[in-house]
């Protein structure tokens, strides 16, 4: 490593962030162009699973805020890009490449959405996952991302509220609502289990390296668990893995290894609704390339 | 002379169902921009709705919730151009939004005319969101004026527009948009995309008995 660069490596993980004029090695660039990207186009496919129940809302309250929660996605979306694009990548290109499946987006995304059920677990316990990802995400070493991380954690936390509040409403009703909960539960959570990646050693994740994360993998789904577990039990829920419990001596949380082969294969492309959802993003934006370009021509 | 709670009702139904509408752009507008600019647009349609649904619902003893989704597709007074499925057609959807928030435009200038107190100040509140709407259309209508789909799109979409305002206010709306008054679709024309919105707006309402929380 030349001297410039092993000084801008001490540089970050000291502490230190960097702004968007200032000199980087192209690796750091590289990566937190790689990272930022898939986190952009995470937001925007995150859209997909739940737009077809803002269609299904039941009161016009969830619908109102149904519709708030995938605006405030797709805004994340915008300005993530944004903060992609001051690093050299154009956010046309980034689309380019997300539906041609050259990039990828979060495991999550890649799953069905069933059932109302799934909509309170989606917005409840993914979001749950994600806000801690974020929240470490603060402390990132890329100062321009950090600062809409605080923004977009605002944002998370209410849909959290939103999640728990449809999850608690259904537990409350009738056994059939309670039935729609626990089912979604039991489909989601080995996706939340694959969801902060597989146990790699922090000091052996070139992300954490230059700072990008601020925490280990094991780290955030340690937190996720022991802030989430308890919460999911207090309602009456069963977390379908006999194997979860807490070691109180430790405080470490013990799981059944997640299936770290269907995580690969689902963020490579191959979930069960991979090809679907991009095929779908894919031919939205071919049938609106006419307004693209007339509007450009315009702006020419 | 209708009753005034049919005349509040046609106007939530076509804000809930315009509302809804708008909604499925969301994820899949041609400019992220636009994807967050008619998700505002829809909220604030469905508030408004709601906004009318509770006054109605004060005089007939029910809840904006049971106005919204429990009724049959028959019962509501929408117009037939706020049910028609538009997504994946912009020229259309701009085409639809700009001439619609004219015709509101005018009915609510009529609502605030209008002898009634409450109605008048929640018409002008209402008006306040529009007037971002009608920017927003008006900004399109611009960009797309000389595209021949968007003409087409106006020139289909023209006579269900005239069905959104009361007879005596087509004119007014023809003047406005600059188009020949001609006769209008009305609004017991309801259309097929009206019944299968409605399947898919109330299938998780209808899955448990009616009173059930959600």
């Amino acid at each position: 490593m030349e001297p410039r660069e092993q000084a801008f490596l001490e540089y970050v993980q000291g502490g230190g962030q960097v702004e968007s004029g200032d000199w980087m090695p192209d690796d750091y660039r590289a990566k937190l162009i790689k990272f930022i990207e898939m986190h952009g186009n995470s937001e925007l496919m995150g859209v997909l699973p739940e737009r077809e129940w803002i269609l299904r809302a039941p009161t016009l309250q969830r619908k109102l805020a149904l519709t708030a929660k995938v605006q405030d996605e797709v805004g994340h979306a915008q300005l993530i890009y944004r903060v992609v694009e001051d690093l050299g990548k154009p956010r046309e290109q980034c689309l380019e490449d997300l539906i041609s499946g050259r990039a990828k987006f979060h495991n999550v995304f890649h799953y069905p959405t069933k059932t109302w059920g799934d909509v309170g677990v989606i917005a409840w316990l993914v979001d749950a996952a994600a806000i801690i990802s974020q929240k470490a995400l603060l402390k990132c070493s890329y100062a321009p991302y950090a600062r809409i991380m605080k923004k977009i954690c605002w944002e998370e936390s209410f849909h959290i509220l939103h999640g728990r509040d449809v999850v608690l409403t259904l537990m409350n009703g009738s056994d059939a609502q309670r039935e729609l909960v626990q089912e979604a539960l039991d489909r989601w959570w080995g996706p939340l289990m694959q969801f902060h990646g597989n146990p790699i050693r922090a000091e052996e994740d070139p992300m954490y390296v230059w700072r990008i994360k601020s925490q280990g993998n094991e780290d955030a789904r340690q937190q996720f668990l022991d802030g989430y577990v308890p919460q999911i039990w207090e309602l009456g829920l069963t977390v379908p893995d006999a194997n979860l419990r807490k070691d109180e001596k430790t405080g470490v949380w013990h799981y059944t290894e997640p299936d770290w082969d269907e995580l690969r294969s689902v963020v490579t492309g191959h979930g069960p609704r991979s090809q679907e959802r991009l095929d779908f993003r894919r031919l939205a934006r071919e049938n609106s390339a006419w307004v693209r370009q007339t509007v450009l021509a315009e702006a020419a | 002379m209708r009753h005034l709670h049919e005349r509040l009702l046609e106007i939530a139904d076509d804000e809930l169902v315009l509302g809804w509408r708008n909604s499925e752009w969301t994820g899949i507008a041609p400019f992220l921009e636009e994807d967050v600019a008619f998700s505002s647009i829809a909220q604030n349609e469905i508030g408004h709705a709601r906004a009318l649904y509770q006054l109605v619902a004060r005089e007939l003893g029910t809840t904006a919730d049971e106005l919204a989704l429990d009724r049959q597709p028959g019962e509501y007074r929408c117009a037939p151009l706020v049910e028609l499925r538009l997504v994946d057609d912009w020229a259309k959807t701009i085409a639809r939004h700009w001439l619609y928030e004219a015709a509101d435009w005018i009915r609510l200038a009529a609502l605030r005319r209008g002898g009634d107190e409450d109605l008048a100040g929640l018409a002008a509140k209402i008006d306040r969101e529009e007037a971002y709407h009608r920017m927003h259309a008006d900004m399109w209508f611009a960009r797309l004026r000389d595209e021949a789909r968007f003409q087409e799109a106006v020139d289909e979409l023209w006579p269900s527009a005239l069905g959104v305002v009361d007879p005596e206010l087509r004119a007014e709306l023809a003047a406005l948009v600059g188009r020949p008054e001609v006769p209008a679709v009305e609004r017991d024309a309801h259309t097929d995309a009206l019944r299968e919105l409605w399947d898919e707006m109330t299938m998780v309402r209808r899955s448990e008995p009616a009173g059930a929380q959600w």
